[in-house]
């Protein structure tokens, strides 16, 4: 995957996440990365300059990331309609992955971020582009797809480990889980 | 009298009408059976949905041919994490000490508006920045921190006392000795924190 040139908009409120996520794709090769803390940010910065793709944090204030998304799918006259957007959460519940599919995104990354994690959403868009679908009460990729594996990817992460400390809190889901549920609506689980 | 040539009953019966088999009879609109108008019911017309296909100026630029290979890239990537590190204790530092002043503040009873939302970011930052880092323990405490104000900022009960004792556990975590620890090395902690949060959060 070749990052160099493109535009990357990182808009997490917190500078030490950017700070991170900066090096990372740094790491990829990436040489042109903005950063923005907030809904208002990116939405000036999107009227300023052509942006390749964006990496936005679930709860970007002051609305969050999924407003923002409707947003930008939602508005015609738009440039950067068809923009990818990966979100980036560490609320991994089911209901929370659908909401964000259903905005329009076109993943979602699981908090805390990993390398591998990143590189790998960001070439699954590079390399698996979707159509886009554009109906009465939804603009963005089309959901119904399914991951047939990352470009020379990972499974589970790194952090993913098993660790029995007690009883599950939560129905959070692994980041796989979280890419299958893309797919749920293809085959008539949604 | 031939099987298929026996009129039909109701065809006898004073005003009964024979029925074109091309003709359709009409739904019925009202005050007939509920489930037989239901059924006909007709939505209105919405638009046809649109597919096209989108190659954006990521998708082509990123399949340019000259890129960093995988393996390579999330190396490198690694190596930019390890550089951060030694500011991120300093970091770690900071945000600990400054989450435990301001919680110390609200406990004492001082004026603090917007702690919640403030303890919440920090919490938050906490989490996912020492997880990114490999300081497992660290995000544990604080990811287990973020459940419980998450659980007060949807209105669930606010619990000081819990509060402090997450804080306390950052404080610990953050001590030279036991920053680079694993939630599994200390299973009283963890186990005593999560049964903090599942008491108050149920």
């Amino acid at each position: 995957m070749n990052l160099r040139d493109l535009v990357i908009l990182v808009a997490d409120p917190s500078s030490y996440i950017s700070m991170l996520i900066h090096g990372m794709l740094r790491g990829f090769g990436s040489n042109k990365i903005l950063e923005v803390r907030n809904s208002n940010g990116v939405l000036q910065t999107l009227m300023g300059q052509k942006i390749d793709i964006m990496i936005c944090d679930m709860h970007l204030p002051p609305h969050g990331g999924l407003s923002l998304t409707r947003a930008i799918r939602g508005k015609t006259d738009n440039e950067h309609r068809t923009m990818p957007i990966l979100i980036m959460s560490s609320d991994s519940r089911e209901a929370t992955i659908k909401r964000a599919r259903d905005a329009g995104a076109n993943m979602v990354i699981a908090k805390p971020i990993s390398p591998a994690s990143l590189y790998d959403r960001l070439s699954w868009i590079a390399f698996n582009p979707r159509k886009f679908v554009d109906t009465a009460t939804y603009f963005g990729p089309d959901r119904r797809f399914k991951i047939e594996g990352y470009p020379g990817g990972v499974g589970r992460r790194a952090g993913d480990k098993e660790v029995e400390i007690g009883a599950e809190s939560g129905p959070a889901l692994a980041q796989d889980d979280i890419d299958n549920l893309f797919s749920s609506v293809q085959t008539g689980q949604d | 009298m031939a099987k298929g040539k026996r009129p039909k009953s109701g065809a006898h019966k004073p005003g009964a009408q024979k029925r074109s088999p091309s003709v359709v009879a009409p739904p019925i609109a009202d005050g007939g059976d509920g489930e037989t108008a239901k059924s006909h019911k007709r939505r209105p017309a919405s638009p046809p949905a649109r597919l096209f296909p989108v190659d954006t100026r990521f998708q082509q630029m990123a399949r340019r041919s000259g890129g960093v290979p995988r393996d390579q890239a999330i190396e490198r990537a690694q190596k930019a994490l390890e550089g951060v590190k030694p500011a991120f204790e300093e970091f770690l530092e900071r945000e600990v000490t400054g989450l435990a002043e301001m919680v110390k503040k609200v406990e004492a009873g001082q004026d603090e508006p917007g702690w919640i939302e403030t303890a919440t970011f920090r919490a938050r930052q906490l989490r996912d920045s020492s997880g990114s880092l490999d300081y497992e323990l660290v995000s544990f405490i604080a990811g287990s921190l973020c459940e419980l104000l998450d659980s007060i900022e949807a209105g669930g009960e606010c619990s000081m006392e819990s509060i402090v004792c997450h804080v306390d556990a950052l404080m610990l975590a953050r001590q030279k000795s036991y920053r680079r620890m694993k939630p599994e090395q200390v299973p009283e902690l963890t186990k005593g924190l999560q049964r903090v949060v599942k008491h108050v959060t149920v």
